[in-house]
């Protein structure tokens, strides 16, 4: 990675508040730089743009249609104590989604 | 004050005692908030809208499971994520090349005209390129740093709990950001009135 490639990374962790204190002084040199002042810049804007552009909105029948779902769903009462300790099982997360 | 996470935490417990209403409120919570998510990983709302349903199904089934080791959020959106990817996937989904993107989005692009509309002030015609052009970059990403980038400029999530949403290390985080900033960037640098070519 170049150097102004590796500065800009910096920069971008730095404009996220996500840059270790060992370098923050190294993304301060950088900002000083044009390279490192544009690259600024950009992000930011990309940032800004982003959270302007519109998120479609949930149909009107969407809350009846999930809540008619919930409804059909069995409530599972909490594990007993002596189960707890289980991990999180993956299934439960990365089970595939049916077909709509 | 309670936190937002403790306020989550308080409902998912009344699930867990059996209060099927408390689920609700957390759907009435975040129903919005994944769907501005899933809306950029699966870009039909229709579908978008069944990945919605489809992760919150799921997190009621699992929900026994949530001990509140993370946040409900950050658990919620890494189901939904994988809810997303595991629809792409059975959908035989790819992400779309640059080309394909822009071409569909040129196509859709309601404001061209007003492109050309010498009336309008040039900022805002400037600003709708750029928006265009941001959006089209964002739909041709690849998933991961697509997901990466949607949760920490759209989100607002810090890199640990990226970190815990997309299940990698802090540094994949950074990296898969950064990667993004920068092909948009590149993207964007044609529109952008810079003082000279300075990117490598």
């Amino acid at each position: 990675m170049d150097t102004n490639k590796k500065n800009r990374e910096l920069i971008s962790a730095l404009g996220d508040d996500a840059l270790p204190d060992d370098d923050v002084e190294l993304a301060g040199l950088a900002l000083r730089t044009g390279d490192g002042a544009q690259a600024w810049e950009v992000y930011h804007l990309i940032g800004d743009t982003l959270r302007t552009l519109e998120t479609p909105p949930l149909s009107p029948g969407f809350s009846s249609r999930l809540a008619a779902r919930l409804a059909a769903e069995p409530l599972h009462a909490r594990r007993t104590p002596g189960s707890e300790g289980e991990p999180l099982k993956p299934a439960a997360l990365t089970a595939s989604a049916p077909a709509s | 004050m309670t936190t937002e996470r403790e306020g989550d935490q308080l409902l998912v417990e009344r699930v867990q005692a059996g209060e099927r209403q408390a689920f609700d409120l957390l759907v009435a919570k975040y129903q919005r908030r994944l769907m501005r998510l899933v809306s950029r990983l699966v870009h039909d709302p229709a579908e978008a809208e069944d990945v919605v349903q489809e992760t919150f199904i799921k997190a009621f089934r699992a929900l026994r499971h949530f001990r509140g080791e993370s946040a409900f959020y950050t658990w919620l959106y890494r189901i939904g994520i994988n809810t997303a990817k595991n629809y792409l996937v059975t959908q035989g989904r790819r992400a779309p090349t640059s080309t394909e993107a822009d071409t569909e989005r040129a196509e859709a692009f309601d404001d061209a005209d007003s492109l050309r509309d010498i009336n309008t002030p040039e900022s805002v015609l400037a600003s709708k390129q750029i928006a265009y052009t941001v959006n089209a970059a964002m739909e041709a990403l690849p998933l991961e740093l697509r997901t990466a980038i949607v949760l920490r400029e759209i989100e607002g999530l810090s890199y640990e709990e990226i970190s815990e949403v997309m299940a990698c290390p802090i540094g994949t985080v950074r990296s898969r950001i950064f990667r993004a900033r920068e092909v948009i960037a590149e993207k964007l640098k044609p529109l952008l009135d810079l003082p000279g070519d300075k990117r490598r």
